[in-house]
């Protein structure tokens, strides 16, 4: 009886996956967890964009944009993805080689970025500033520079990523090679004794800071933005840096392999239009990149006074390398 | 060699998991898409990090173990069981769950430097680094020792005791003369999994070890194959893993020692002088402070106003739904399969068909979760069935798998042992196949089944490993969900969940081994 | 004179407790019988302080022993088996009887002298896991020698033995027992036993201690 129970329960498990209407075409996109999740974009991006397509969106996320790439990657000519969303701009150039993606042909006119990026295979839909975040009651004079950080006293702690296991820890590695170029590693050496712990991921990190582990942690400039929302708490404030910040854009392309294109190329129209982009800003904590005008949680960000931003194609020759060096001026 | 039901079940899955070891990494190789590459010159430092840091672990967990088990064995208190309890159910904590709890309490601003800070004093120095880790480690590793020699200490026979006290052998004498015997048999094996347990750790490094400086190979594997997306490399990385701890562990893996429940009282007290007595008070009080502490710190920060919060959500009871599914589905394959294993090498008279019938099921202690759940997307991949479709399968296998060295562990010696002492009994009354199972074991292992049933149970409610190539937005479970909200700032959805979670395991290791030993008994 | 006045001992949810009185002298050995689960462990570990009593008293020669630790009781032990250390070698079983700070001289001298009383002088420097049943129940005699405690529980100490190893014992036991005048309590369910050893019989039933006529 019990046994006959757990097997009922397992199997409505099992086939409730597959039991959308067969007779909408399905529209299958991958992301990264934290679009797709319930605090996210994706539920009503997906509400919005089955109003008007006649099709089901059905979302598969990954733990990361780029595990999302890997498992389209790994699942070859079976997978059932028709795009990818949520690469960014720094390993762009990974999903470029890879000629897993088709030309969106999407009109981009009313695209605003911080600067000329464009792609003919990837769409950008946000962007945002890596910054470091503090609470502006424990810390009242944050570090206005790189260098500033690095001659903070002894006991003035930071919470950094890994590099090779987060966007975040990859922007500051590019954010500081974009600032000092050969010498970010002597700044790197010098920021190292500031360094309280490298996690693996964004969510680890801000959440020890929370706890108050750290004074500063690494994020994005709009995290502020977050606890004005959310908790109407404004003590968060993101350090402006006089070296400029490092932009992070985040694209989605079509799959060379799809078989839905059209219905793709209709979701990537979709997702840059007014209706989508006003969605993004309040659930991605990213700015849109159309001119919407912004939520009033996001008065008094910061705006950089630099914008920094490799070649995707630079990164790509050179991220090993840049990494190794870094491990080994903080080690 | 006689062959019967049990020993053909039980050589067939010892060689299919054998097997399944071997096709991972083929298909690990096969897929990659980059040739072979040198080995990077990074592993050996790697490696002897690696070994440092699981060596430092084995030698504070023994340490630390034994004297709990100690103190635990002379002293006799209300809520003595439940203590042992809770030190049982340590190695049940999820490694993510216990360092969280770890840097509440020790943390910068942590419960420790709050009461320094209100006294004046001046904080302690940072949780982060090779000090947190063994840290870490002692407190999962040295718990599982102290239950485990505590059962030896209480097996020790009532007759030596009364000999031992009526010649008045001091705290001292009586631990060299009739504990050691008891207990040093056993440390080598507990040695050798801690040693596995730490070098092949995974969330506890990430979060606790402060940087690239305390890295294993484990992480240098999950990152070749996560983020470079390096296979040949991973697979390279975790072969030599595989051979490693295969030569560290293989010589002791036989002398496989118990796995506790919850404690068992014995009827003799033992009289130890009072300075003595202090000091086991002492110790016992302080090490159930640290061992406890992180424990509760998870569980008081959990159990706040965002419990209601969860508790309002349908992906929550949609992804509990779905962990306590995996769980018990996991727990069930795993136990018939140890059960399996055990009956086949209680029944082998070949010593060198003996020696070899675990390596295969230990080898799942040393595959990383990352590896093993890689080379099942593949093999899924290449059957032609969709990973969504065989996702809630694949978990509920690569769980039962991943458990199964602790399983044998706790089912091999008692099963021997029945074998052994009941085997021509059971050939002349001609008893086999369940009859046989109900008739003898399953009466005499009702504890041991609930341990294994709630072991299992547990890591597989604690697993990130697998799920992260399985999981999707349907198909998510309780931690998925924790580094989710962790993903999304919502901190204390995470805590609550983290909480539940540990609740959960409590329960689970609480209960499952006297229901189970309930209906043994009936 | 060793004197067990009322002693009242019960285990959780027994109902009625034990009760026993019993009188011995120094020199005399008493034998005890009931079937099992009468509680006549009960009885030795009360005596030995293994249990602790809830009333009455235990005295010897005019003090009260009842209050006193296990360790610190005048009392040897000598249980059916498992009496010692079976990983040591029978000196250094026996060195565990003496007090520690014995010098190696002394200890090796008052050793070998215990063993030549049960005829085991040989045995020495041999591991206990080596030696045959009954000669395991006489070192654990010659242990009690080099005790030299007033009172001597013993507790089946024939039952694991051959006949011919168990007929030794009992003629090695009495003559140790008249030599050095202890009170001997045996626990026993071989009733030749009370003829064999000279011994006066009790028999333990419903909770109490009964005398028979000899």
């Amino acid at each position: 009886m019990i046994k006959q129970f757990f097997a009922a329960i397992l199997l409505s498990l099992i086939f409730a996956i597959p039991a959308h209407s067969q007779e909408k075409s399905i529209l299958t996109i991958y992301t990264y967890d934290s679009f797709s999740s319930e605090w996210g974009p994706g539920p009503a991006l997906k509400t919005e964009f089955e109003k008007t397509c006649n099709c089901t969106l059905k979302w598969v996320s990954a733990s990361s944009s780029i595990s999302a790439l890997r498992k389209i990657q790994l699942e070859g000519d079976k997978s059932k993805a028709d795009i990818l969303l949520g690469l960014d701009s720094s390993i762009i150039s990974k999903g470029e080689t890879t000629s897993l993606f088709a030309n969106h042909g999407v009109d981009e006119n009313d695209i605003m970025l911080p600067n000329d990026w464009r792609s003919d295979i990837f769409i950008p839909f946000d962007y945002g500033y890596f910054a470091f975040i503090y609470n502006s009651e424990k810390l009242k004079n944050p570090p206005s520079s790189f260098v500033e950080l690095a001659n903070m006293g002894d006991d003035f702690k930071i919470l950094i990523q890994d590099p090779r296991s987060s966007t975040p820890g990859f922007g500051l590695m590019l954010w500081l090679r974009a600032a000092y170029g050969e010498k970010s590693n002597e700044m790197w050496a010098n920021i190292a004794p500031h360094i309280i712990t490298v996690t693996r991921s964004w969510g680890e990190a801000y959440s020890l800071f929370l706890k108050d582990e750290a004074d500063m942690v690494l994020s994005y400039s709009t995290s502020p933005a977050y606890h004005k929302f959310a908790e109407d708490d404004e003590r968060y404030k993101a350090a402006n840096f006089t070296e400029g910040h490092y932009l992070q854009i985040e694209v989605a392309g079509i799959l060379a392999k799809s078989k839905n294109k059209s219905l793709a190329k209709e979701f990537l129209e979709f997702l840059i239009s007014k209706k989508a982009q006003e969605i993004i800003p309040t659930t991605n904590w990213m700015f849109p990149v159309v001119d919407i005008g912004l939520p009033e949680s996001f008065d008094g960000l910061i705006s950089p006074h630099d914008v920094l931003m490799f070649d995707g194609k630079e990164i790509e020759k050179n991220s090993q390398k840049w990494i190794d060096e870094m491990f080994k001026s903080i080690e | 060699m006689e062959l019967n039901s049990r020993k053909i079940t039980g050589i067939f899955i010892s060689a299919l998991t054998g097997i399944l070891v071997f096709a991972i990494f083929f298909m690990l190789l096969k897929n990659s898409p980059s040739g072979a590459k040198a080995i990077r010159a990074d592993v050996f430092s790697l490696l002897s990090k690696s070994a440092f840091q699981a060596f430092l672990s084995v030698i504070f967990s023994l340490f630390f173990g034994i004297l709990l088990a100690w103190c635990l064995n002379r002293l006799r208190f209300k809520g003595r069981n439940i203590l042992i309890g809770l030190f049982a159910a340590a190695i049940i904590t999820p490694g993510l769950v216990l360092s969280v709890g770890l840097i509440e309490v020790w943390g910068r601003a942590g419960f420790v430097n709050n009461i320094l800070g209100s006294l004046g004093l001046k904080p302690i120095g940072s949780i982060f680094g090779l000090h947190g880790i063994v840290l870490a480690h002692t407190i999962l590793s040295g718990a599982f020792v102290a239950t485990m020699v505590l059962t030896r200490l209480n097996a020790i026979p009532t007759k030596i005791l009364k000999t031992g006290q009526s010649l008045g052998l001091s705290a001292w004498h009586r631990f060299l003369i009739i504990d050691w015997p008891a207990i040093s048999g056993a440390l080598p094996s507990l040695g050798a999994i801690i040693f596995l347990l730490s070098f092949t750790s995974f969330p506890i490094i990430l979060l606790l070890g402060g940087g690239p400086a305390n890295q294993t190979l484990e992480v240098a594997i999950y990152s070749a194959m996560r983020l470079d997306f390096d296979l040949n490399y991973a697979a390279q990385l975790a072969l030599i893993q595989l051979v490693i701890c295969f030569f560290i562990v293989l010589p002791s893996i036989f002398y496989l020692p118990q796995i506790a429940s919850a404690g068992k009282t014995q009827k003799l007290k033992w009289f130890d002088s009072k300075p003595v007595i202090y000091l086991q008070t002492g110790i016992l009080i302080i090490c159930s402070l640290i061992f406890l502490s992180p424990l509760i710190a998870v569980l008081f920060d959990g159990l706040g106003k965002n419990l209601i919060i969860v508790f309002s959500k349908a992906s929550f009871w949609k992804a509990g739904l779905t962990s306590l599914i995996i769980g018990i589905f996991s727990a069930i394959l795993n136990l018939a399969l140890a059960l399996a294993l055990c009956f086949a090498r209680a029944e082998i008279k070949n010593k060198t068909l003996r020696a070899i019938f675990y390596v295969p099921v230990f080898a799942f202690m040393i595959v990383p979760a990352v590896v093993l759940s890689l080379g099942l997307f593949i093999g899924i991949r290449d059957l032609n069935i969709e990973p969504v479709v065989a996702a809630p399968f694949v978990l509920i296998l690569a769980n039962a798998l991943l458990a199964l060295p602790f399983s044998v562990a706790i089912l091999s010696p008692p099963i021997e042992a029945a074998n052994f002492r009941y085997s021509k009994l059971t050939k002349s009354l001609n008893l086999s196949g369940f009859r046989r199972f109900k008739a003898i074991e399953w009466p005499m292992l009702g504890s041991e089944i609930g341990v294994v049933l709630a072991l299992t149970f547990c890591f597989s409610l604690g697993d990130l490993g697998i799920i992260s190539l399985f999981g999707t937005d349907d198909f998510a479970t309780l931690p998925w969900l924790m580094v989710r909200a962790v993903g999304a700032y919502r901190n204390n959805d995470a805590s609550a969940i983290a909480a539940i979670m540990l609740i959960l395991a409590l329960v689970v290791f609480w209960l499952l081994p006297k229901i189970m030993k309930r209906f043994a008994d009936a | 004179m060793l004197k067990i006045d009322n002693i009242e001992f019960s285990y959780p949810e027994q109902t009625s407790p034990f009760c026993f009185n019993l009188e011995l002298k120094a020199g005399e050995i008493i034998l005890i019988s009931g079937i099992s689960g009468a509680g006549k462990s009960t009885l030795l570990d009360l005596i030995a302080g293994f249990l602790d009593i809830e009333k009455g008293s235990i005295i010897l020669d005019g003090f009260d022993i009842s209050s006193l630790k296990p360790q610190q009781r005048p009392v040897s032990i000598l249980l059916q088996s498992d009496n010692l250390f079976e990983h040591l070698s029978v000196r250094k079983n026996l060195a565990l009887a003496l007090p520690a700070k014995t010098s190696a001289i002394l200890l090796n001298e008052k050793v070998k002298q215990s063993l030549a009383e049960v005829g085991l002088q040989d045995f020495i420097d041999k591991k206990v896991a080596f030696l045959s049943g009954g000669q395991k129940q006489r070192v654990a005699l010659a242990r009690t020698l080099l005790l030299n405690r007033k009172i001597l529980l013993l507790d089946e100490p024939f039952s694991a033995l051959d006949e011919k190893a168990a007929n030794a014992m009992r003629e090695l036991l009495k003559k140790l027992v008249k030599e050095y005048s202890w009170h001997t309590i045996i626990v026993s369910h071989n009733l030749t036993d009370i003829k064999n050893l000279n011994a006066s019989h009790y028999i333990l039933a419903n909770n109490q201690l009964t005398k028979t006529a000899s």
